[in-house]
């Protein structure tokens, strides 16, 4: 790490001289003046390529074969996309390069730029009017800090978060202006790789500098995560209190009440927070489907439909908003627009699992308006698609569906699927509870629990069959038989994390191999994705890096060659 | 604000108005900084009348923003406040590029004095409102010199605009106190000129707060020029 702050020193010097000329500029704003106030301004920084756009359906279509270097796009752009949704579908469609800069333009100081939830947060947000000083000035500092966490960045994309918050450190001592935004990014890698400790230590020493609604909030996650559910609501609480357009306190605050088992605290959380922030696909249906739970119609009609409304330009938009509304028109007797809603969601929708998700919401829709024949036929169809092929939706899917399929009075693929469920996760004892409790619903406590045990038996036998051959020093007989583990259980965690081990224990024996490890990064990534936030993951992570013969090195030239 | 429609509608209305405004005033400040980046006193004779209109455009503008800002409730927890990390440089440098044509085309020469390199955590764009309201209304009142200066003093951040003109008069004085008190004084907001911005600084000030510390603002004669001192202290 010594050639790197030999590195910064240099990049002080350059930064004002960004080439800012030869770079490729998209302009989006839908009042001429304003197209032309900028263009003038760029062009007084010498840029030369400046494409325009009114609106933002014909933005996206540029995006998509142009890679712009700096967009400049006004977040009120009339009908169609906002400024905030083509930011959104850019970054979805990877239609930006990790170095593209964008600004978004606004009349006012938005709620959107503090409430610190947005997942796409623009590089900049610039307030009308706008200077040429104000512009040249964030269009460096983005260029420059984007220099500073460009290796990050790089590793945060690979998913080694640990090297990442090891550069974080580094960059740390040698960064004063932008240490308050190295700890937070290395607060939330540390949360992403398990590690609430080291995640609470960067947080608390943003507070000790200066006392930022995130850091707090960031606390309280911490507080949240560990299960202590009374302080992690009060200071959120305290945040909201600071900060009314703080959002992401509330969403924290209300996933707090629901661990806490308080729905309607929960529910009328959201519904403020849906109020002061409406265009959140996501929180719509977090809200809508907080009040089917509590049986409130009127209002979870209200958040399903405005979900649908604002997902109509929105690459964000939701299945699960139609599905929800399914059911609402189901508890209403509107059965006929339910099935109507289903359809359409099938339309509009292409994942794999839509067909069988329409197919669950169905059966619910008339067992739910007492048309026990019709749900029953469907629970027969759902039998049927899940004969076609031997892969399962999700575990929330599969508990719904095993719920649905007992009620209507089928018995033996529901019982297939919690077992599948089971074996998938053998040590989660607070899942196998809710598993039981479905068991006991269909009077079947005590074949419940033998099938719960034996299922768990099966899976730990299998991966201790495996652990064994590994300790024993038979690698490649190991990796073989997680191999076949896998294949059996595809989504059990300790399997899978047990057979990213043993690879990489295989490769650190015999040597690096180019297949193994990308059958390791596979795995893993499996993982990372059922369950986020594992500390395993992070570590097995950072164990593969280190074995790749050639990582670290052609990352620091290319570093060195962009300063 | 109540949420009753009638409301709701009046404040799109009202929103999508100040849109426009800004957008024109922008459009009319950006053609008039072309037109005088591009002239001299001697080959335009109304160049003169030009950087006045500049002068005033940017009055307006000023006005818009800190009424805009006001009617979001600067000041208040419903504000969407947004503190950074920032370099003092980076503010300096905003701040004069905003200002450099009009400065020049009054002959008004600025000194800045300051540590580029120096991170304080503030609300960017509502301190560059602030001190850009500041340096404006210097441009009225000086002989034909402004210094800003911007250094670590007791623990706070001062940010000082000086003029070289004959000072701030008794009553004025006494407004920037009693904008800081919140306490009405012989001087009416309402029918004096330099009120608003007073007003919108020192609610901006007072929002900056650290450990117990509020913001604060003060006008005062002296500085180095011995003329008019507009100075902003954060925490």
């Amino acid at each position: 790490m010594i050639g790197r702050s030999v590195l910064d020193a240099t990049m002080a010097t350059t930064i004002s001289n960004v080439d800012w000329a030869e770079k490729n500029y998209l302009v989006v704003d839908d009042f001429v003046g304003i197209r032309q106030l900028l263009r003038e301004s760029l062009r007084n920084l010498g840029a030369k390529n400046i494409d325009q756009r009114i609106r933002g359906g014909e933005a996206m279509g540029l995006l998509s074969r142009i890679r712009y270097d700096v967009v400049l796009c006004d977040y009120n752009l009339g009908e169609g996309k906002n400024g905030q949704q083509v930011l959104e579908e850019a970054r979805l469609r990877n239609l930006l390069l990790p170095s593209s800069v964008w600004m978004m333009v606004s009349a006012e100081k938005s709620v959107e730029s503090v409430m610190g939830a947005a997942e796409h947060q623009p590089d900049a947000y610039l307030i009308k009017p706008i200077t040429e000083g104000v512009l040249l000035t964030r269009l460096n500092r983005v260029w420059h800090k984007k220099q500073v966490f460009k290796m990050i960045d790089q590793a945060y994309a690979e998913k080694d978060y640990l090297r990442a918050a090891k550069l974080c450190d580094a960059q740390i001592e040698v960064s004063k202006v932008h240490e308050i935004e190295l700890l937070r990014m290395k607060a939330a890698l540390m949360l992403k790789s398990g590690e609430p400790e080291k995640a609470r230590e960067a947080y608390e020493r943003v507070m000790q500098e200066r006392e930022y609604q995130w850091a707090k909030a960031g606390l309280a996650k911490i507080r949240m995560a560990n299960g202590e559910f009374e302080q992690a609501r009060q200071i959120f609480q305290g945040v909201i209190a600071d900060n009314r357009y703080y959002i992401d306190a509330y969403d924290q605050l209300a996933l707090t009440y629901q661990n806490m088992g308080q729905t309607e605290e929960a529910c009328s959380i959201l519904e403020r927070a849906a109020q002061l922030s409406p265009n959140s696909v996501m929180r719509q249906r977090s809200l809508g489907q907080i009040c089917l739970k509590l049986g409130n119609v009127g209002m979870a009609e209200k958040a399903f439909r405005k979900c649908i409304a604002i997902g109509e330009y929105s690459i964000m938009k939701t299945p699960d908003a139609y599905l929800g509304l399914a059911r609402v028109c189901g508890l209403k007797n509107e059965t006929k627009e339910a099935l109507q809603l289903l359809v359409l969601a099938q339309r509009e929708f292409s994942t794999d699992q839509i067909q069988l998700r329409a197919k669950i919401t169905e059966g619910m829709v008339y067992h739910e308006s007492g048309d026990f024949r019709r749900a029953r036929k469907a629970g027969d169809e759902l039998e049927e698609l899940l004969s076609l092929s031997p892969e399962r939706p999700d575990t929330t899917t599969c508990l719904d569906m095993a719920t649905l399929l007992f009620a209507v009075g089928v018995k033996e693929s529901p019982v297939e699927l919690l077992c599948y469920v089971i074996k998938n996760n053998h040590d989660n004892a607070l899942l196998l509870d809710d598993v039981q409790k479905i068991f006991d619903k269909a009077r079947m406590s005590d074949e419940g629990s033998a099938l719960i045990r034996s299922s768990r038996k099966e899976a730990s036998d299998m991966m201790n069959q495996g652990v064994l051959l590994w300790k024993t020093g038979k690698l490649p007989e190991a990796v073989d038989w997680m191999r076949h583990a896998r294949a059996a259980l595809p989504n059990n965690l300790r399997i899978l994390f047990n057979a990213a081990q043993i690879l990489i224990s295989h490769m650190q024996t015999h040597g690096f191999d180019e297949a193994l490890s990308a059958e390791t990064t596979e795995v893993l990534l499996h993982v990372d994705k059922i369950q986020p936030g594992q500390q395993r993951f992070a570590q097995l992570m950072e164990q593969l890096a280190l074995l790749a013969p050639s990582t670290a090195a052609p990352a620091d030239g290319e570093a060195q060659q962009a300063a | 604000m109540d949420d009753t429609p009638s409301s709701k509608e009046l404040f799109l209305f009202l929103a999508s108005t100040a849109h426009d405004m800004k957008n024109s005033i922008s459009v009319l400040s950006g053609t008039l900084e072309s037109l005088l980046a591009d002239a001299s006193p001697r080959t335009e004779s109304a160049y003169p009348q030009m950087a006045h209109m500049l002068y005033q455009t940017k009055r307006l503008n000023d006005n818009l923003i800190q009424l805009l800002a006001l009617y979001k409730q600067v000041g208040k927890p419903e504000y969407p406040f947004d503190i950074q990390p920032l370099e003092v440089g980076h503010l300096v440098e905003q701040v004069v590029s905003a200002d450099r044509i009009l400065l020049d085309s009054r002959g008004i020469a600025l000194e800045a004095d300051y540590d580029p390199q120096l991170v304080w955590h503030f609300d960017e764009d509502l301190i560059i409102g602030v001190v850009g309201h500041a340096i404006n209304n210097a441009i009225h009142y000086t002989r034909d010199k402004i210094r800003i200066a911007i250094a670590k003093v007791d623990g706070c951040l001062e940010i000082r605009v000086e003029d070289n003109g004959s000072g701030y008069p008794a009553a004025m004085l006494e407004a920037g106190v009693s904008a800081m008190s919140g306490v009405s004084s012989g001087v009416n907001f309402l029918t004096n000129s330099t009120g608003l911005g007073l007003y919108f600084s020192s609610e901006v000030a007072k929002m900056h707060k650290h450990r117990q510390r509020s913001g604060s603002l003060r006008l005062e004669n002296g500085g180095q020029y011995g003329g008019g001192c507009f100075v902003l202290t954060l925490p």
